[in-house]
């Protein structure tokens, strides 16, 4: 845990998410330094030289994302994503469970910096104790004085909203993020106009994710240069990621942008599970083209390399799968959940997800024709590039990485109506 | 090229290498649909938001990588759009796949067959080998939404114009898709009826068979159909329709032949100055309003009489009333106004009336298209004549009374000479009647409450012995 800097920095007690807790390891000392004696356009500033970038999936430099709104605007918003909801991630909420105020402090910053009024924390419905703590951690910060009118004699307010999801996954995505706070059906919107421009309630609005935010007081407190010492050329900072999968010791982990893959598995997790050989790995989430074994050799967890390699380091999830996997099996799992998330308002993404279920689900019950896996890479044609939202291509794109990478299984599958492996997903 | 005149700056842009001349901040889609470029679309829809829902009308725009949605791509200068590239050929094919998917294709038993938009795009743009082999999901079918509508959710494509209608149109907000992905369908607010009254649009707007009128259902196959330019009667509003009359080649012969002077449906006109593309539920049942008991045979004191011996009485009893009077029907038109005020203007003292008044459970006025006047030509009645009504005390011994509606008890014991299209009940019969043609069955034209002039034709023949009020006049 040598890079455990931002976030893991301290001891996870019974009580480390509390006000006091986080005053103790040095919390909100950041926003003070920044009300006291900073403009909003200098933490912004401050932001853009850190070189952060969204930690969400995308990888959009946050502080050129906060310099495209239109500040004289007489009304602009701050969203926090925090529906968490990709196959595989769990690192926001670890942050709300153990540092929630870290949060709170970097959405006041950077409110502060876009001159927000009001913010939203739009919150995964399915989280609980997160959204229990969230609550708390808003009451001991108004109370503090942190949140409200005038915080710190500043003369500057900000309030936070907390707001539950209902539970679509879509609602992630920012533009439906923004209809499911207006209080209509979680339906990404066409673009343009972007958020930027014209986004919650028609004002300019900014959606960042939670981790992102919780950056923010890190680099305000120790500087953007130290903050940009870490990390590769592209890529600054560090990034929790979460492995999960068929290792020995699944669990999050603070890491350096730019550190090897390989070591994550094999020295930070354990190895993978029963000593087996490694198949392969998804390395950002489900969304994200899988990688075979071989593919992973030389990668490092950054955002370029992992595109070199023709995958996306997306929100930093790295699923591991063990030799003797069905992969057949394993994409029904994907598929099944892609088809129950599509939000069924554009057609591509509606009609392509079910059908692209149906046709896998009907190959790993063996009931597989010739002919298949053709339509499949037909479908995903179809659906790529032509929805509304970013939904469609997430879903096609495993699809078009599994029956590429892992076409031999599919046909085996079909041929012989059984799992070219012990058809197993668990180890 | 023609453009409106109006703010923003002009641009220039290519559409498959045609120079267009746009105004700032329109959208491809609406430029191709001015300069006659086709660009599919099924969700579009000029009076409602942009859903971009369909994806039908992605095309190719240089320097981007992907297709954009023509309907939600607001012109810029310089931009070049091809719509019928590869790229954009195969994603229409696709697409076209993706929404036939679920489909039934029962055009063989759909209404909509013959006017429907999946059917004429599946014709031109679903040149594909279909891939699926799965099985058709199963939703509601043949589900009545109201006693007006019927519902087919396995027919609906999803587009979403019903549902923005209610909202954005007839603003009821009584219908919503509900459910999510391939679940997702089209649903009426939950313990009501659709009671819009303005619900039947939904049904001329829906580009597939699924939403249909319960009216029209297995009346007529649309081929056999034409349509003749009308107005609606219903109110001062004047809305442009179109009747559905069976087209002369499809004549049934023999034994229902009554099929042949039926005006099976009406819907809306589009007409920018009076109503739009909309049209209110009396609209949709205008054929209705005249499917009444008509007057067919000239009368005097109620005895049938030829035509000629009724226009005689009539004549001689107006030249031997000492003080006659008129009361001018708001349902007549603007010509046979004039023939009326040119023949008998200075004869006979003239006083108005509106023939029909709201009727019990009706929309009486709304902020939309319905007005509290029920009659078509009020404008021009009172432009002409003025707004006096009839004064039984003013001793008035003979009435012409044109128009229907009217209890000849009013006219303080007045002889009554009515011209009227419709049957009614009164105590004494009229001193002579004389059958005149309803809207139908004449052309002309009506002034709507904003003075707005309107062109009606004929629809059907008249029956032998009805009369056109206007060719009577000169013989009175």
């Amino acid at each position: 845990m040598t890079d455990a800097r931002v976030f893991f920095n301290f001891e996870v007690t019974a009580d480390s998410h509390t006000l006091s807790a986080y005053k103790s390891r040095g919390g909100y000392q950041a926003l003070e330094k920044a009300l006291k004696g900073m403009q909003p356009i200098d933490v912004e500033n401050e932001v853009k030289a850190s070189g952060l970038r969204g930690r969400g999936g995308a990888g959009f430099a946050t502080g050129v994302k906060w310099s495209f709104v239109n500040k004289q605007s007489p009304v602009i918003y701050l969203c926090c994503n925090a529906d968490e909801g990709e196959p595989g991630t769990y690192k926001d909420r670890w942050i709300f469970e153990h540092s929630p105020h870290q949060l709170i402090e970097g959405m006041i910053l950077a409110s502060y910096a876009l001159h927000v009024r009001h913010a939203f924390i739009y919150i995964r419905g399915e989280f609980d104790l997160p959204w229990r703590r969230l609550l708390v951690a808003l009451k001991e910060a108004r109370e503090a004085g942190y949140l409200g009118e005038n915080i710190l004699g500043s003369g500057y307010s900000c309030d936070l909203i907390p707001h539950q999801g209902g539970g679509a996954y879509v609602c992630g995505e920012e533009s439906s993020l923004i209809s499911s706070l207006e209080g209509f059906k979680g339906y990404p919107k066409n673009k343009p106009p972007f958020p930027a421009v014209k986004g919650l309630y028609e004002a300019p609005t900014v959606i960042n994710n939670v981790e992102t935010l919780a950056n923010v007081p890190w680099i305000i407190a120790n500087g953007a240069a130290t903050y940009a010492e870490m990390g590769t050329e592209k890529n600054k900072g560090t990034k929790i990621f979460g492995v999960s999968g068929h290792v020995v010791k699944p669990h999050l982990m603070e890491l350096t942008l730019g550190y090897p893959l390989k070591k994550v598995i094999y020295e930070d997790c354990g190895g993978i599970l029963g000593g087996k050989a490694l198949k392969a790995v998804i390395p950002g989430g489900s969304s994200s083209p899988i990688l075979k074994a071989s593919e992973i050799e030389n990668i490092t967890l950054d955002i370029e390399t992992v595109a070199a390699a023709g995958s996306m380091l997306g929100s930093g999830a790295i699923i591991v799968i063990a030799e003797g996997t069905c992969m057949v099996r394993l994409l029904q799992v994907l598929t099944r959940f892609y088809a129950h998330e599509s939000c069924g308002q554009c057609t591509p993404c509606r009609e392509g997800t079910a059908w692209m279920n149906k046709i896998v689900t009907r190959i790993s019950q063996g009931k597989g024709r010739k002919g298949d896996i053709e339509s499949l890479e037909c479908i995903t044609k179809g659906i790529m590039g032509n929805t509304v939202c970013a939904l469609g291509d997430a879903a096609a794109m495993p699809v078009v990485n599994f029956v590429k990478k892992y076409r031999d299984e599919f046909e085996y599958f079909i041929e012989h109506g059984r799992s070219m492996n012990d058809g197993r997903l668990e180890i | 090229m023609a453009v409106s005149k109006s703010e923003g700056a002009m641009i220039e842009l290519k559409i498959d290498n045609q120079i267009v001349e746009v105004q700032e901040g329109e959208t491809v889609l609406q430029v191709a649909l001015r300069s006659g470029i086709e660009i599919p679309s099924f969700c579009y829809h000029p009076c409602m938001s942009i859903a971009g829902n369909c994806r039908i009308c992605l095309v190719q725009v240089n320097g981007r990588p992907k297709l954009m949605p023509a309907c939600n791509l607001p012109v810029t200068p310089g931009m070049e759009i091809e719509t019928h590239s590869n790229a954009v050929i195969e994603a229409r094919k696709a697409i076209m796949q993706f929404i036939s998917l679920n489909h039934p294709g029962d055009c063989g038993i759909c209404d909509k067959a013959g006017e429907c938009k999946l059917q004429e795009y599946h014709m031109r743009y679903g040149d594909y080998d279909p891939l699926s082999i799965e099985p058709k999901s199963r939703m509601p079918k043949f589900y009545n939404l109201s006693e007006r509508i019927l519902l087919d959710n396995e027919r609906c494509i999803l587009c979403s114009r019903c549902v923005r209608f209610t909202r954005e149109i007839s603003k009821t907000n009584q219908l919503g898709i509900v459910e999510r992905g391939s679940h997702s369908r089209v649903e009426r607010l939950e313990c009501a009826t659709f009671d819009d009254p303005y619900s039947d649009n939904v049904v001329v707007n829906c580009p597939t068979g699924a939403l249909l009128s319960r009216d029209f259902l297995y009346k007529s196959r649309i081929w056999y159909l034409e349509t003749v330019r009308s107005i609606c009667t219903g109110c001062a509003r004047g809305c442009s329709v179109n009747v559905w009359r069976r087209n002369k080649n499809w004549y049934v012969r023999g034994s229902g032949a009554d099929k042949n002077l039926l005006a099976y449906r009406i819907s809306p006109l589009d007409n920018p100055e009076i109503n739009g593309p909309w049209l209110c539920n009396k609209g949709f049942d205008l054929h209705k309003l005249t499917a009444k008991p008509r007057v067919l045979a000239p009368a005097i004191a109620g005895r049938d009489v030829t035509i000629d011996e009724a226009i005689e009485a009539a004549r001689q009893m107006l030249a031997d009333a000492k003080k006659p009077a008129a009361i001018v029907s708001a349902h007549a038109s603007n010509e046979e106004l004039e023939t009326f005020k040119n023949a008998l203007g200075d004869r006979v003292a003239i006083y108005t009336r509106q023939d029909y008044q709201p009727e019990a459970g009706e929309v009486v006025e709304d902020s939309f298209l319905i007005k509290a006047d029920k009659n078509p030509n009020s404008y021009s009645v009172q432009a002409l004549f003025g707004n006096q009504p009839f004064d039984a005390g003013k001793g008035h011994d003979l009435v012409l009374l044109w128009g229907d509606n009217l209890d000849y008890a009013s006219l303080g014991g007045a002889r009554v000479i009515h011209l009227s299209s419709f049957e009614e009940s009164q105590e004494q019969p009229a001193s002579v009647l004389i059958p005149i043609s309803t809207f139908f069955e004449r052309s002309g034209s009506f002034c709507n409450f904003e003075g707005t002039r309107n062109n009606f034709e004929k629809v059907f023949d008249k029956p032998t012995l009805v009369q056109h009020a206007g060719d009577l006049f000169g013989r009175l």
